[in-house]
């Protein structure tokens, strides 16, 4: 039988996740439009705070419209399209890596495209809207906030890859991921120039939420070569990291028998 | 070690399949003992110990052959399934599935096998399976078009035209089941391996999965590697049979060969026209069970004749119906695990 290699099946998964969202068409709608409207009230702070304060260290609130662009949209492309890069820990504490490395395909890139989160793609819609409102819609505007969105979204996947990946070693980390998760969206939805010395430190490297939120924005207020270059190397850093995790993590899997009534 | 039961001469002109040979593997587990007491010392000074779950297996397989895996609850059979399909890395020990190690050509391998475990669905749950079989399609690589083909092929040897458009969460555990053995064909494997596909099923779902993997065995030569609780799924597919106990191998060769060997106990079945107390007090017969019509008996028929049994039943009464019998699998099983001294339902 012949076979294609390629890459094919991560498009039948995202397309079979989302009729499986699909599939309850009140819940489906309920979910998207309820996360937009919730980033809209958590917003309404920023809005209340800049009413008061004209700016903060240099960001305004067009500043602060760009970072929940930025970090809703990458958030939200994130866990559409690798929904499960959250899940991890829960799937191989409970043993359920099994089903994926039964099948003929790479396990992590598997693992991640088999989950699209129905709330995220209200994220994701909710970022677009606030770009937009934010204005400077110019092409090269809307090419630089596209490719901030991408890499926002690549370092939520790699990082949260690898918190989750602790729990080839810790054998149980779901916990600690899901707190990891929350710091990550906290410290992304601060203005960049808030932090210093080794707070600045901590969040490109502990917690990298600075390169999900903080940096993009530098390089969408103030484009130039050197923020792109350390953004995409910081990404591709922890990307290669996440994946080595995962590599080494994944020989330390040890299955499990619970009995798992559905999927 | 345990060699495989065939001598090298019976294999030397076979296609194998499977290959182990002295594959070990245990799990490192912390031990704590009972209590809030036990729960504290364990936080603070955890003692581990090794347990094994698979203790130097030698087996062969040949291609298309059905080999029965069976063994109580915590033997190692899911263990070893699981090193055999790459899921797992074994501590030692070598094994090859259609020419690969598992554990170094998994992606390779999953091409040329299906598997199903009974515990662990495939399917999407919500939506129908029609919609689960495209992609998996995907994943094992055809094209839409060969996809097609196959599901239309599965879908009239699995009986599944009223179940593929219906989601699968509205599907019984016995239709779902059809479909999930269905989706591992997908691919056509050259091996099926099946971990407790019949669990939860009744008797008539049972038997639709058999006759399934039966008629693919047969038409299109998969082999099968089948582990289960329920001897009627062993002996309905699998000629050969391996137990496995502890971890160890105790027992590999044909279903024929089981039989003979530990069919060693007739059964009777007697009732009697009146009412009266019944007991044989014969040596070398166990009373099973006795009321006032009727008693059953089980005894070896190399030490008691089997004629004097019947005349001294005969004494008991004037008997209105016999039944000499032998046991059912299920029994033969049991006394194996017996015999090895092992409690069925250690985990």
């Amino acid at each position: 039988m012949a076979r294609k290699r390629g890459l094919g099946f991560v498009g039948a998964l995202w397309r079979v996740n989302l009729l499986s969202a699909m599939e309850y068409r009140v819940p489906f709608i309920m979910q998207l439009g309820g996360m937009m409207l919730n980033n809209v009230i958590y917003f309404a702070f920023w809005v209340l705070f800049f009413d008061r304060f004209e700016e903060v260290q240099g960001w305004t609130l067009r500043d602060m419209m760009l970072l929940f662009a930025v970090v809703a949209s990458g958030l939200g492309l994130a866990m559409m399209l690798f929904g499960n890069c959250r899940a991890i820990a829960r799937i191989v504490a409970a043993g359920d890596l099994d089903r994926y490395l039964a099948l003929p395909r790479p396990v992590l890139l598997h693992v991640l495209a088999s989950r699209s989160s129905v709330p995220s793609m209200g994220d994701f819609v909710f970022g677009l809207i606030w770009f937009v409102l934010a204005g400077d819609v110019t092409a090269a505007h809307v090419l630089r906030f596209l490719l901030a969105v991408v890499l926002s979204a690549c370092t939520f996947t790699a990082s949260l890859v690898l918190a989750n990946s602790l729990v080839f070693w810790l054998r149980r980390s779901e916990l600690l991921a899901d707190h990891f998760m929350n710091a990550m969206i906290t410290f992304s939805l601060y203005p960049g120039t808030l932090f210093d010395g080794a707070a600045r430190v901590f969040l490109f490297t502990v917690v990298p939420a600075g390169l999900t939120g903080a940096l993009p924005v530098e390089m969408l207020r103030d484009f130039n070569a050197a923020t792109l270059g350390w953004l995409c190397v910081g990404t591709a850093l922890l990307a290669a990291f996440a994946l080595l995790a995962f590599q080494v993590g994944l020989r330390r899997y040890e299955s499990g028998s619970a009995i798992v009534a559905r999927i | 070690m345990p060699a495989p039961n065939k001598g090298k001469g019976v294999w030397r002109n076979k296609v194998v399949s499977i290959r182990v040979s002295r594959l070990t593997k245990s799990f490192r587990t912390r031990s704590k003992q009972e209590g809030l007491a036990g729960s504290w010392r364990a936080l603070w000074k955890p003692e581990w110990r090794q347990v094994p779950a698979v203790r130097d297996i030698s087996f062969l397989m040949e291609r298309g052959e059905a080999l029965g895996f069976i063994g109580p609850n915590g033997a190692g059979k899911s263990t070893t399934i699981k090193i055999l399909c790459g899921i797992l890395h074994p501590d030692s020990g070598t094994a090859e599935v259609l020419g690969h190690v598992p554990w170094q050509d998994r992606q390779q391998l999953c091409y040329e096998i299906g598997s199903v475990f009974g515990q662990r669905p495939q399917l999407w749950y919500h939506l129908p399976p029609v919609d689960s079989f495209h992609v998996y399609g995907a994943i094992y690589g055809l094209d839409r078009d060969a996809t097609r083909r196959r599901v239309d092929f599965l879908v009239d040897v699995f009986e599944l035209q009223h179940l593929l458009h219906t989601p699968v969460r509205k599907l019984s555990l016995g239709q779902r089941m059809r479909c999930e053995v269905a989706v591992s064909l997908l691919h056509a494997p050259k091996l099926l391996l099946l971990d407790e596909p019949s669990i939860g099923l009744d008797i008539v779902a049972k038997q639709r999965i058999r006759d399934t993997i039966r008629y693919m065995r047969d038409e299109e030569g998969v082999g099968v590697l089948l582990t289960s609780h329920d001897a009627g799924d062993i002996e309905a597919l699998c000629n050969r049979v391996i137990v496995i106990s502890d971890g160890q191998l105790i027992f590999d060769d044909t279903m024929d060969e089981l039989k003979r060997r530990h069919l060693t106990a007739k059964q009777v079945n007697v009732r009697y026209l009146e009412e009266g107390e019944r007991s044989l007090p014969m040596a070398g017969v166990e009373t099973v069970a006795a009321g006032r019509y009727g008693m059953q008996i089980r005894f070896d028929p190399r030490t008691v004749g089997v004629d004097a049994v019947i005349s001294g039943l005969n004494g008991l009464g004037s008997m209105v119906d016999i039944t000499i019998s032998d046991p059912d699998l299920e029994d033969i099983i049991g006394t194996i695990y017996a015999e090895n001294a092992l409690d069925p339902d250690a985990a």
